[in-house]
């Protein structure tokens, strides 16, 4: 059994490829879900083995890379702790809260059967969770808005101010308007649980959306 | 799940109905079909039998027949009034439920009507492996642990003793031990020898064979009618038709069955209460063979490591340890291990040790100086004071026997001394030193030429074989030194003289005397081996305690601080040691000094033979360059021939590589441990303890499976023998890796080795475990497991192996003295060994198999329900507690025996959450704890004494008594009460420490508005620890109480561990079923293991826990406060584990179950649940789960 270990493969790489790839199918797959966008803008891809919806928007697709671009180091040091897609209504009050809660074992030994099909076959069901969530929320209010949020852990926010990963788009503390939402209820979508990461994915509701 | 019993039991007065009804009809139609058919007798009366599954004839047929023939057929199972089981096939669940039932192939009808007469089914047993199961479970359990498998075994017992067939355990005992020692004085005689572990082989075969009987004629030995047959039987065929003529004669069949049933099973029955160590190991040793060919070794590898066979049982047991040549000296290294830590502990607590050795060099330093002038002694101590700097730079000695075997061997053999000498295995029983004739040089031959002829196939066929020069002279190197000490004669050691004639450690005898026609062969001689290591190491110890024992001959001395204290050079210490040495052991030893381990055990090679070395830090580097990289530690063949292939050849060679070139080749570690190595830097310090990684038992030896089942079972008492293992060691692990030898596709199907392995692929596969475990039946689930996912042809498995890795120590160690772990263990476990043994009378024994591997847990065996008494666990008491109760009482007593943590470490809310009764028991210990501070001795573990309730109080436990009125719950209300004001011993509460009086205080005041309904509880929630589940049944009532046995609680409050919750729909099956051992629940430390998987009784998986929950509410008409606690406690653990959607999923769960029930407390007891779960989540995300 090969067991590796976190400096024998850059593993924190491996995992942020993983999981900001991850993050941008769901990101798209949540906007198109939620009707955030019209869906025209939306197209058919497959991603995991599943349909998915992606937007080609190009100027929204740029804002969410770049956005993960910069997450990606974050999560390659594993300072992320969560990333937030929030949803918000015409007057900026958020409405709903996709926490992609991130967690890394501290100690990563994997054993080769374990790797990459297996996290695919956890990401797809997320996936595919996301895609049937509409079930479990209320309607959104039309003309809604969304924005990432990243919770980093401890002093990663220094750092980032230090190294911009791209020119002129830097991240600035969110407001505790979007970070912070009044009655909510909590609706776990799906965990995953798996050698080199550990993610969950809740939903935050307002209570009254309307 | 098993069926029957569970059927039984919701059953109740209903199927009590059906079940007669259906006899009545049977009764009925009885009549009816003899008149149908005329064949009619009555030679199955008494026979009442089931049928399970399929069977040919079938079961209506069977029912017919029975009908015909006087028999019964109940279409329900009974235990009471069904005596056969009938069935082609079991389900292994099944198998491993079987409780001593008869279980018959339909044949045994059949052929019995054919004959007329009702035939002993003895023949028809569906599981002659039902009976290997016993016997291997019992092979594989230690002989004091009272095992789960020893329970199949009890029912038998029981049942012949309604037969009146009463063993009688302690005569049995002296009966069979001296029809054993009649017939096979000659047998015993092999046993005893110690070095025939090689002839044995055979005769084992033959005698083997021949044991069983004598062994399970024991309880007809005591049942004075049989008598005659049974003395003059002297094998199982013979016996058999006597035993059948006895059932001709009986009509009676239930009583001649289980006389027959006696003939096959009562060997374990008697022999496991009778608990005399040398029938176990009689026991062990006709099971084994049983089971399959290959379980001679199955005994082997089943012996306990690292204990010392004492006294009475050392003759037989060690015989098989002496079997395994290698597995019998690793266990050695432990053994010293141990003993020097032994020492260390002894002389920290003498406060200091007195070392006579270097008592001794002291002595001869001043007689020295005294005799020139004390000028020169002033000089020579400034001088190494001077000197101490260069000194201090570390001197690490290592010391090596010279040739040890063979110096041990020829120690009284002055004759010998100087000549080629060679220690092998010799044939023949034990005989002592006896050169080697010409009947074994003949089978020398004939294996070298078959030997010859096997690599002739190995190069005619396909394989890939890579020709290596050692291949030639030893081709089954290695792995399999363990086997060399089972074939026919591979030379262990051999005297300088005779390594200067090109005789090798691991050539053939015979090959060897080709090179050299005068060596002399010397037999092993385990005990004079232990003997002269233990003196050795006697000897070093009486200089220093800085000691690594690296195997029995070999260990190193840090003797940095021992040079500086006594100012002598390493040159004087090292001479010192070794005529010490000599003197003692009247072998010769050297010793190889350096600055560091690495270059002391470099120096040795240049010290050898008889001599000493120090290797200077100036000469290091030219010393080394000069060196062989396969000199360097880690570097064996493989990785030779590796660097071979890069060009390297020495150690110079292998400097001029770069660190990155050899990470490369050898991954980042290895890499740069070679770099180092070559530079002559080693690091590793001298460990007087070392940390084990990985516990395991691997056998590759005589394996040679024909079936799945027969694979599994092997699995099982490997699984158990690595469960003593890890008891020995005080360990659970978390990692299980399942190894396993392939033969090589091409490969031939025997090797040539008889029994060994041949050429093979390796596999392994592993599995991490949720918690830790040292369950020997939890293992083998999982090995199981792993093995079916390894998809393998159970034919060509050649060696099988089990490793659990991850370790950690299996119990709270309060005082956080690590370094007397293993000791105190073994301590503890001797020392228990005489209390325990006059305990194991037939009641009290074989139920707590689950329990026993928690070692200071406490814990009350589920007691089944026939028999209500419990008893203590062997672990936690040392005095003879023991409550024998009647099964009818009328009031259940429970005894949990706790340990029980000084006041201070105790968290309140936990002492709070106790039952009144509990409660009082616990602080009435402290009390006593005060009052006897002199207990405080033991090592390592806290001072604790007991309180005493009734029966013989024992020192270090408190036995909690609980009495409970059965078929009355305890219902809300008990878990929160405080006791009255007045009854609070001012005591104990003075002995709390400040905070805990201010709590106490404050819930006192509080008592007053605080109603049962857990108020607390949302405080409870977080600091709740339990570590020591403590599951108790009681009688009649379905309902299980938890007690929440309170721990040394660990310094970090979250650290929560769930508690078992059983329900009794899962009563049998999961007390048993590996894979929820709710008793088994690991009590983890929180340091080693900073968050386990929340487990909700031992379930993790989302469908064990929804079985267990809908077993749960679907069973019981209310809820008792514990379970529900428990409930909500998974679920916080859940939040904290971040596993929301499992939380979500069993919250909804529990809603759909819970508010469809028509109890209404079952809706209350939900929303209490959901309210507590909202509070933490709300405390956690800020906001509630959203239940719709």
């Amino acid at each position: 059994m090969a067991t590796l270990t976190r400096q024998d493969l850059n593993f924190g790489q491996v995992v942020a490829d993983i999981l900001c790839e991850f993050l941008e199918v769901a990101i798209h797959l949540i906007l198109y879900v939620r009707e955030i966008y019209p869906s025209g803008i939306f197209q058919k891809r497959k991603k995991y083995n599943v349909p998915v919806q992606m937007s080609c928007h190009p100027e929204l697709n740029q804002y969410i890379q770049d956005t993960l671009h910069c997450v990606k180091p974050l999560i390659q040091k594993n300072e992320a702790e969560k990333v937030v897609m929030v949803i918000m209504d015409k007057e900026h009050h958020p409405v709903e809260r996709f926490v992609f809660e991130i967690s890394q074992p501290p100690l990563l030994s994997i054993s080769s059967e374990t790797l990459l099909s297996h996290v695919e076959q956890l990401l797809r069901a997320m996936i595919l969770k996301i895609s049937v969530c509409d079930a479990v929320l209320d309607n959104n209010p039309p003309g809604c808005t969304f924005t990432l949020l990243v919770h980093t852990r401890e002093a990663a926010t220094r750092n980032m101010e230090k190294v911009q990963v791209i020119k002129d788009f830097p991240w600035i503390v969110a407001d505790e308007q979007e970070v912070h939402m009044e009655e909510a209820k909590l609706i776990p979508l799906k965990t995953m649980t798996s050698d080199i990461l550990k993610m969950q994915l809740y939903v935050e509701e307002r209570t009254q959306k309307n | 799940f098993h069926p029957l019993p569970w059927r039984q039991r919701v059953a109740g007065g209903y199927m009590a109905a059906k079940i007669s009804k259906l006899e009545e009809q049977f009764q009925k139609d009885a009549p009816r079909e003899k008149q149908k058919d005329g064949t009619s007798s009555c030679i199955f009366s008494g026979v009442a039998i089931y049928v399970n599954g399929y069977t040919d004839p079938s079961a209506d047929e069977l029912r017919r027949l029975m009908m015909l023939h006087g028999g019964q057929f109940h279409l329900y199972y009974t235990r009471s009034k069904t005596t056969h089981i009938i069935a082609t096939n079991l389900p292994n669940r099944k198998i491993q439920d079987l409780k001593g039932e008869k279980v018959v192939r339909p044949e045994w009808i059949t052929d019995s009507i054919k004959a007329g007469r009702q035939l002993s089914y003895v023949q028809y047993q569906l599981y002659t492996k039902q009976k290997g199961l016993n016997y291997s479970s019992v092979c594989a359990r230690g002989k004091q642990d009272p095992s789960s498998i020893h329970e199949p075994s009890k029912p038998s017992l029981n049942h012949l003793q309604s037969d009146s067939i009463k063993p009688q355990p302690s005569h049995t005992q002296t009966l069979s031990t001296e029809v054993l020692k009649s017939t096979h004085a000659n047998h015993k005689a092999n046993f005893t020898e110690r070095s025939n572990h090689q002839g044995s082989q055979d005769t084992l075969l033959t005698n083997g064979y021949v044991h069983p009987v004598n062994a399970a004629l024991k309880p007809q030995d005591s049942f004075a009618e049989l008598q005659l047959h049974v003395v003059d039987t002297g094998s199982h065929q013979s016996h058999l038709p006597q035993t059948e003529s006895r059932d001709r004669e009986e009509p009676s069949c239930s009583s001649s069955g289980s006389k027959a049933n006696s003939h096959q099973r009562s060997l374990i029955s008697t022999a496991s209460p009778a608990k005399q160590p040398g029938l176990h190991s009689i026991v062990r040793l006709n099971g084994s063979y049983h089971m399959t060919p290959n379980s001679s070794t199955l005994a082997d590898s089943s012996n306990p490591p690292g204990r010392s066979a004492a006294g009475a049982e050392a003759g037989i047991i060690s015989e098989f340890f002496s079997r395994s040549r290698l597995h019998h000296i690793s266990t050695w290294r432990n053994e010293f291990s141990e003993y020097v830590n032994a020492l260390q502990s002894r002389s920290r607590a003498a406060g200091g040790a007195v070392f006579s050795g270097q008592e001794k060099l002291k002595k001869l330093r001043a007689n020295c100086s005294s005799g020139v002038l004390s000028l020169w002694f002033m000089f020579v101590y400034l001088c190494s004071l001077m000197a101490a700097p260069q000194v201090r730079q570390s001197c690490i000695l290592h010391v090596d026997m010279d040739c040890f075997f063979v110096s041990v061997g020829v120690r009284h053999r002055p004759d010998l001394k100087g000549k080629p000498v060679a220690v092998t295995s010799n044939r023949g029983p034990g005989r002592v030193a006896q050169r080697p004739g010409a009947n074994p040089q003949l089978e020398f031959q004939y294996y070298q030429r078959k030997q010859q002829q096997y690599r002739k196939e190995k190069t005619d066929g396909d394989l890939e074989m890579t020709p290596s020069p050692q291949c030639d002279e030893v081709p089954s190197n290695g792995v399999d030194l363990d086997l060399a000490a089972l074939s026919m004669a591979e030379i262990a050691s051999c005297s300088y003289e005779a390594r200067q004639a090109g005789v090798r450690n691991g050539m053939f005898f015979g090959r060897a005397k080709q090179l050299c026609p005068d060596l002399q062969s010397v037999p092993y001689d385990f005990q004079a081996y232990k003997e002269v290591a233990l003196s050795m190491y006697e000897t070093l110890a009486s200089y220093t305690h800085n000691i690594e024992a690296l195997s029995c001959d070999e260990a190193l001395v840090d003797a940095t601080n021992l040079l500086v204290e006594l100012g002598v050079t390493s040159d004087d210490l090292a001479r010192a040691i070794r005529e010490d040495i000599k003197e003692k052991t009247g072998c010769t030893a050297s010793v190889g000094m350096g600055s560091n381990i690495l270059l002391a055990r470099m120096a040795t090679r240049k010290a050898k033979p008889n001599g000493q070395y120090f290797l200077r830090s100036e000469e290091v580097d030219d010393f080394i360059r000069g060196q062989p990289v396969s000199s360097l530690p880690g570097v064996g063949r493989s990785m030779s021939s590796k660097l071979t292939s890069l060009g390297v050849s020495t150690c110079g060679d292998l400097q001029q590589l770069s660190i990155s070139r050899l990470q490369r080749e050898f991954g980042p570690r290895t890499g740069q441990t070679l770099f180092r190595f070559c530079r002559g830097l080693d690091d590793r310090p001298v460990r007087s303890e070392k940390e084990r990684k990985s516990v395991s038992a691997e056998m590759n030896y005589n394996i040679r499976f024909t079936q799945v089942e027969e694979a599994e079972s092997f699995l099982t008492n490997l699984s158990m023998e690595v469960q003593k293992r890890m008891e020995g060691a005080g360990l659970r692990g978390r990692r299980i890796t399942l190894k396993v030898m392939v033969r090589k596709p091409g490969a031939p199907v025997e090797p040539a080795k008889y029994g060994g392995h041949g050429i093979c692929d390796n596999f392994a596969r592993s599995v991490l475990l949720a918690q830790p475990t040292d369950s020997g039946q939890l293992i083998a689930a999982e090995a199981i497991k792993l093995f079916y996912a390894m998809k393998l042809d159970v034919k060509d498995m050649r060696g099988v192996g089990l490793q659990v890795q991850q370790l950690e120590g299996s119990y709270a160690d309060p005082s956080g003295q690590g370094p007397s772990r293993g000791r105190s263990i073994k301590d503890l476990l001797l020392a228990k060994q005489p209390a325990h043994s006059p305990r194991k009378d037939p009641p009290a024994q074989g139920r707590s198999s689950v329990i026993r591997t928690e070692f200071f847990k406490s814990i009350t065996p589920p007691s089944s329900p026939p028999s209500t008494s419990s008893d203590p666990m062997p672990g936690t008491s040392k005095g003879g507690l023991h409550h024998p109760h009647t099964p009818n009482h009328v009031r259940t007593y429970l005894n949990v025996s706790i340990e029980v943590p000084s006041p201070s470490q105790v968290d309140q809310s936990v002492l709070e959450a106790l039952p009144v009764e509990i409660r009082k028991q616990v602080e009435q210990s402290w009390r006593h704890r005060e009052e006897q501070p002199s207990t405080s001795s033991h090592l390592s573990t806290p001072p604790r004494t007991s309180s005493s309730p009734p029966p013989g109080p024992s020192l270090g436990t408190l036995v909690l008594q609980l009495q409970n009125q059965p078929g009355q719950p305890c219902t809300t209300g008990i878990i929160l009460e405080l006791p009255d004001v007045s009854q609070v011993d001012p005591e104990v509460f003075a002995a709390l420490p400040r905070e805990l009086q201010d709590e106490l205080c404050s819930a006192y005041r509080n008592k007053g508005n605080a109603q049962a309904q857990g108020i607390t509880v949302g405080k409870l929630k977080r600091r709740y620890k339990k570590r020591n589940a403590s599951p108790a049944k009681k009688g009649p009532s379905p309902l299980k109480k938890l007690f929440p046995g309170n721990s040394p609680a660990k310094s970090s409050p979250s650290k929560t561990l769930p508690l078992p919750l059983k329900h009794p729909g899962l009563k049998t099956e999961n007390v048993q079923c590996p894979s929820s051992p709710s008793t088994d629940v690991p009590e983890t430390l929180s340091k080693f293991n900073p968050r386990p998987v929340p487990t909700l009784a031992g379930a993790y998986e989302f469908s064990d826990i929804r079985t267990l929950l809908h077993e749960w509410v679907t069973s019981i008409s209310e809820p008792m406060e514990e379970d529900i606690l428990q409930v909500v406690k998974y679920c916080t653990e859940l939040v904290e584990d971040k596993d929301l959607e499992k939380l979500y999923l069993v919250i909804k769960y529990m809603k759909r179950l819970m508010q469809q029930s028509s109890e209404s407390v079952w809706s209350m007891a939900f929303d209490f649940i959901l309210d507590n779960v909202q509070v933490v989540v709300q405390q956690t995300y800020g906001s509630t789960l959203k239940i719709t």
